[in-house]
């Protein structure tokens, strides 16, 4: 054992003065860098006591993530498939006994999916042009207050709603617009003829974006306000001489200085676009029944995947699965895209 | 300077806008922090409340009485301990294991001259930016035969490449020398990693074990997938409690207490579930008084 580790210390040595030796003869003679897979090699010799630490995030990585991806086949399969699975084969059968096929991609372009596509894509609509630009208006409102205390003991009270479980939110707003003992609910009764704000058709989506404001704007604006805090307060005093009131400070000094972090969030939150999030969604709707205007591409694609009812087709919800992942990766590329060409700053 | 400014507080005087701006600020921030507040108020006073009174409650109780809560926190509750004890084990396992292995991972890739290191990262990545949807994933646990098992929510939670981005980018700041006298020192490679990186990479452990430990607790997403609403015994409590919430009174048709009870133990169970959250919930208000750095991305 002693022997070994003193022959291990040996060789860590040795790697040192190897690669010590590749970087002077590198610098020596500066047009013949060693080769690709050389280098590689010695950098896998210097690093060979730590890079098997990488093996346990690379295996769950490849079980969890890439075997998954194979999924996409499933897309290309006839109904076939889903016969079999639902006869208990397993994955692997259940290819061999389906067809190769095109129909399947074909068959999800329905008016069921467009509709649940549009109320995805609405929502998603309204909440960039509502819920975005209101953390960064919480932001410049805190950044505005003099006293910077307050102003982070009111950030500490609106971010609670965003570590209660959505459970917990919508359970939360149920109880306060119903009509009976709640607050706000006793309010509107008459407004609303008696029931809650919750039960009707036309109030899910409002609803549905005003909470997800209420969970998420306080924490949103976390980075916004991190983001103005580092601006250098003499271009405010600066301002201040030229005569510029808050309003044009605001507009014109904070917002651009922190363009580059609402860039930034901007394309996180497109490229998520299509997705609304499904356990609001699940929550929100809990009744049995519900109207077509109120299901989402989530909610679609859950109940088109999960149990064994006559509605579930694997191969159909495979197809919805990739188009969505197809558009998703689209979107946050070509986002990437433009923020790197236009303010030089790349998501990774 | 500073003096200087403290003898002429008023040197530029602020104009009438500047000063109508600020009180509209303020105006709108109190209806935030009351928007907030009062809802919350509001349903958790429910927990508290004798049912008799629940339509005269405002922001405080009506009536104060324990019956609601004493029904969850005694046990009479069915399953629902039995959901906390599951919600426990899926966040303390995944907590744990997630951000330990990612960490492990995210340490050679710190370094600069790591082989293969954009192709690995690559490997990372991708996974971040593509997913086929819920459908292979929903078959694959079929096929581990981990459905309506908590181990599936687990086993799924466990990569987290966000988090490795974090501990990568901390582990770069990290000073080398350290390491080089650890290793000349005799340390083998993990001791090196438990004894000498964990502890000087506190702060970011600290970040990243919180936001897994928030996202365990309340996510209710992998459970709507991988368990069905008749396993009691095996949902997570978030989910527990949905279940409960979308049931609606069922139960309660054929019991007086719960008809009378019911929205008060509903109220009581959600604010038992809220409980842990509370308990961690001052770390958020150090990170906000901190300065804001841990975990925001660095560019």
């Amino acid at each position: 054992m002693e022997n070994r580790n003193i022959e291990e210390r040996h060789t860590e040595n040795d790697g040192r003065l190897l690669s010590a030796r590749v970087a002077t003869k590198a610098s020596a003679n500066m047009y013949s860098p060693p080769g690709f897979f050389k280098l590689q090699i010695k950098r896998l010799k210097k690093h060979r006591l730590i890079l098997w630490f990488i093996i346990p995030a690379a295996l769950f990585t490849l079980i969890f993530s890439y075997i998954p991806m194979m999924g996409v086949l499933f897309a290309f399969k006839d109904t076939k498939f889903d016969y079999a699975m639902r006869a208990g084969a397993d994955i692997l059968g259940a290819l061999q006994y389906s067809a190769w096929t095109l129909e399947t991609i074909k068959a999800i372009f329905n008016s069921d999916f467009l509709s649940a596509l549009w109320n995805s894509v609405f929502i998603n609509l309204i909440k960039l042009v509502i819920v975005f630009p209101l953390s960064i208006l919480i932001a410049v409102q805190l950044s505005e207050l003099k006293n910077q205390t307050s102003a982070k003991l009111v950030l500490i009270i609106i971010c609670i709603p965003n570590f209660l479980s959505w459970t917990t939110v919508v359970a939360t707003w149920n109880g306060f617009l119903d009509p009976s003992f709640g607050f706000l609910g006793k309010m509107l009764k008459d407004l609303t003829k008696g029931e809650s704000l919750t039960y009707y058709e036309w109030s899910f989506k409002p609803l549905f974006v005003f909470l997800n404001a209420w969970k998420g704007a306080g924490w949103g604006c976390i980075m916004y306000y991190a983001a103005i805090t580092a601006i250098d307060k003499t271009y405010y005093e600066s301002a201040t001489i030229e005569g510029a009131n808050k309003f044009q400070k605001t507009l014109y000094l904070t917002i651009p200085s922190i363009a580059p972090t609402i860039a930034l969030m901007l394309v996180m939150n497109i490229s998520g676009f299509l997705g609304v999030g499904l356990d609001q969604v699940k929550l929100m709707l809990d009744k049995a029944s519900y109207y077509d205007s109120q299901k989402t591409l989530d909610l679609y694609i859950y109940e088109m995947s999960i149990g064994n009812g006559a509605g579930v087709s694997y191969v159909q919800a495979a197809a919805l699965g990739v188009f969505n992942g197809l558009t998703g990766l689209i979107l946050m590329l070509v986002g990437n895209k433009i923020t790197t060409k236009t303010l030089h700053k790349s998501l990774w | 300077m500073k003096t200087l400014l403290k003898a002429n507080p008023n040197k530029i005087r602020e104009s009438k806008f500047d000063r109508a701006f600020s009180v509209v600020n303020i105006i709108l921030l109190v209806f935030m922090v009351i928007l907030v507040g009062v809802p919350v108020l509001n349903y958790f006073s429910l927990a508290f409340n004798h049912y008799a009174y629940n339509n005269k409650v405002s922001i405080i109780p009506a009536k104060f009485s324990f019956r609601a809560m004493g029904y969850v926190l005694g046990g009479e509750y069915d399953g629902f301990w039995r959901a906390f004890l599951n919600s426990v084990i899926i966040t303390f396992v995944v907590t744990f294991v997630s951000n330990f292995v990612e960490a492990l991972a995210a340490y050679p890739l710190s370094k600069s001259d790591c082989p293969c290191k954009s192709g690995i990262m690559m490997y990372f990545i991708i996974t971040m930016l593509f997913s086929a949807g819920i459908v292979p994933i929903y078959l694959l646990m079929r096929t581990f035969n981990l459905l309506n098992n908590i181990w599936s929510i687990i086993l799924i939670s466990i990569s987290n490449v966000m988090n490795l981005l974090f501990f990568k980018t901390f582990f770069e700041g990290l000073p080398n020398d350290i390491e080089e006298a650890a290793v000349l020192d005799g340390a083998s490679s993990l001791q090196l990693f438990v004894f000498v990186i964990i502890p000087m990479s506190l702060p970011v452990f600290g970040s990243c074990c919180f936001f897994s430990i928030v996202g365990c607790w309340n996510g209710i997403g992998s459970a709507l997938i991988f368990i069905d609403s008749q396993t009691v015994s095996q949902q997570p409590l978030a989910y527990f409690l949905y279940i409960k919430l979308s049931e609606g009174n069922s139960a309660a048709m054929y019991d007086d207490f719960l008809r009378d009870w019911g929205k008060n133990i509903e109220a009581a169970s959600m604010f038992v579930s809220i409980i842990p959250i509370l308990f961690i919930y001052p770390y958020v208000v150090r990170y906000i008084k901190g300065g804001l750095t841990i975990g925001s991305v660095k560019g």
